[in-house]
């Protein structure tokens, strides 16, 4: 059988259903393993002393694109029936910088201050609550939104095509800027370390 | 060195403080691998990424149809999220996806000792302050993720391991902005 | 500073590189060669189940249903020209890279019978058991659905049953006919592309009020990410 196996009908909704629950539960553990559930740890990879950020982000990245590469080339995998998420560049651009902005104010991401919010960070339940009221109130804002949230529309659109590179040497461009940058991060954190603290 | 969580260098006086010491946290790349091999897990399944942003829209358009339920449907950001018939607004594979966050961020924290009544917060800001922030923060992360279809999660994560370009070309911009504003936010830092 | 890790870090590092390196020279698309069994196939279009009928797909269309997708395998002009509703335009040449859900229902049709018999079985060798074929295609559609042919001399329950075929035609733009005579030879035009199958119009079974969902829509509900 092939992969995505939910795409070939080896099971249904009900059971996606749990695989959801099993896969969120590895979600949450690895991102709370890593230190994600604590606010001063993420807004650390901003002030340059600790980039676990980048480290765990970009090699989960890494690790997610070769393997589903290397399944693909293997035909273990279909490519073409993995969902992803339309280009809307323009408002994808300013809900990032908008969504950084949240990130060092707020301490957390909507995934991170759920783990906080469960090993009892009470500003990781505020910070539940305001993604809550933000989400209420663009859908509010909506109909004036409606035109800037769907301009830009690129379609399903690859690195790959955008720059027309084969997806290999695309992947092999990651994976160097990701070691090369993990390698720049251990730098840094040398650099910017907190002086005279016993860590 | 970051491998040992703050928790246990700062003093903590709260009831809620664990009587032993927080484990230290996994090595960053070994994390890295570990999430990864769970994104990989729903890409091989499910043909979709992770995500997190989207299962709390669910909840917002679900409770505002509670609330007023003729409002939800007529305003087209919310009735998506509804489309009545197909099931319970709240029945989707990215709630499920969080209450298992919930549950494996509950069960790591238990085994590492870092489960704690507590507020995230540098020295020089006050709970009120940092709580405050942590709201305005959110509400910002909301609409930010709703206007780019997604969070650091499902856009970042899982758009960038498939080099979807609006999700690499997002995730640059979420870097610049938080380092736009760090500076002016080191006070509830650091 | 003692710095843990520092081998296995490493270690990561040359793996992931030695896996960037090979991946230069891979294709992660599937290629385009398949295998197909023969026998099971011929089984499979003897047996006729992967047929469906216009006056079928017309029910479809008027009760809203939405757990099908219709794929219109023409070319864009003659897709805008006139398609049955809810239909995509998916030209032949297309059909194989096209992002299809081998746990989808999919009917073809294309002018005649022939693109999409052909489509059908590229679509069956790919392993999409949910294939269907519109018999008789668009011109089955014409001659059955949009201008049904008014019996001469019916009896009482042909002339009933042909009232509903009869609001059927209206529903989709067109209209009954009568046989044979001044019509034969000269081509019968399609109606102008309606903005919605029954504007104005009662439908004959009342669907859901405000029309038809459209198709696909059945568990495309929106999730987000």
């Amino acid at each position: 059988m092939s992969a995505p196996f939910y795409k070939f009908a080896a099971f249904g909704d009900e059971a996606s259903l749990v695989i959801a629950f099993v896969i969120g539960i590895g979600f949450g553990f690895f991102l709370e393993r890593s230190g994600f559930g604590s606010a001063r740890k993420l807004t650390s990879q901003f002030y340059l002393d600790d980039l676990a950020v980048f480290k765990v982000m970009f090699t989960a990245i890494v690790t997610a694109m070769l393997g589903v590469f290397y399944l693909s080339w293997l035909g273990i995998m279909d490519l073409a029936l993995v969902d992803l998420v339309t280009t809307n560049l323009w408002p994808q651009i300013v809900g990032g910088l908008v969504l950084g902005f949240g990130f060092v104010i707020g301490g957390y991401c909507p995934g991170t201050s759920l783990v906080a919010a469960v090993t009892g960070r009470i500003d990781g339940m505020v910070f539940v609550l305001g993604v809550l009221a933000g989400i209420f109130a663009f859908g509010e804002a909506f109909p004036l939104l409606k035109g800037f949230y769907e301009s830009g529309d690129f379609g399903r659109l690859t690195l790959p095509q955008a720059f027309h590179l084969p997806y290999g040497l695309v992947v092999f461009l990651v994976v160097v800027m990701a070691v090369g940058g993990f390698m720049g991060a251990e730098w840094v954190e040398r650099r910017f370390a907190p002086r005279a603290e016993g860590r | 060195m970051s491998t040992v969580p703050d928790a246990a260098a700062v003093a903590r006086p709260e009831p809620g403080a664990p009587a032993r010491a927080a484990a230290p946290y996994m090595n960053p790349y070994l994390g890295g691998v570990g999430l990864g091999l769970v994104l990989l897990a729903a890409y091989v399944a499910m043909g979709r990424g992770l995500g997190a942003s989207g299962a709390v829209t669910s909840f917002v358009a679900w409770a505002v149809s509670l609330v007023a339920p003729g409002h939800a449907s007529a305003n087209s950001f919310f009735a998506e999220y509804l489309d009545g018939g197909l099931g319970h607004p709240l029945k989707t594979w990215l709630v499920f996806e969080v209450l298992g966050v919930l549950a494996g961020g509950f069960i790591s924290g238990a085994l590492a000792n870092r489960l704690s009544r507590t507020v995230e917060k540098g020295p020089r800001i006050s709970v009120a302050g940092r709580l405050g922030f942590a709201f305005a923060g959110g509400a910002l992360m909301g609409i930010g993720a709703k206007l780019a279809r997604g969070c650091t999660s499902g856009q970042a994560l899982s758009g960038g391991a498939v080099l979807n370009a609006g999700s690499w070309a997002f995730m640059m911009m979420v870097f610049a902005g938080a380092y736009a504003l760090a500076g002016l936010m080191r006070r509830q830092w650091r | 500073m003692a710095r843990p890790h520092w081998t296995l870090n490493r270690a990561l590092a040359a793996v992931a590189m030695l896996l960037g390196v090979v991946a230069i020279a891979g294709n992660p698309h599937r290629g385009s060669t398949v295998r197909l069994d023969t026998q099971e196939l011929a089984t499979i279009v003897s047996s006729e189940v992967d047929h469906v009928t216009v006056q079928e797909l017309a029910d479809w269309i008027i009760q809203g249903r939405t757990e099908y997708r219709l794929i219109d395998l023409r070319s864009e002009d003659e897709y805008a020209a006139y398609h049955i509703p809810f239909a995509e335009n998916v030209p032949v040449a297309r059909l194989p890279g096209y992002g299809l859900g081998r746990n989808e229902k999919i009917v073809l049709y294309s002018e005649g019978g022939i693109h999409s018999a052909q489509a059908w079985l590229l679509l069956r060798a790919q392993r999409y058991p949910g294939a269907y074929i519109l018999f008789g295609g668009l011109e089955a559609w014409r001659d059955e659905v949009l201008y049904p042919v008014v019996p001469a001399a019916a009896t009482p329950q042909e002339t009933a049953a042909f009232e509903r075929a009869a609001q059927v035609a209206r529903f989709f733009g067109g209209g009954p006919r009568v046989a044979a005579g001044a019509d034969s030879g000269a081509r019968i035009s399609l109606p102008v592309m309606p903005a919605a199958p029954g504007a104005g119009i009662a439908p004959p079974r009342a669907p859901a009020a405000g029309g038809p969902a459209r198709p696909g829509a059945k568990q495309r509900r929106k999730e987000g990410c």
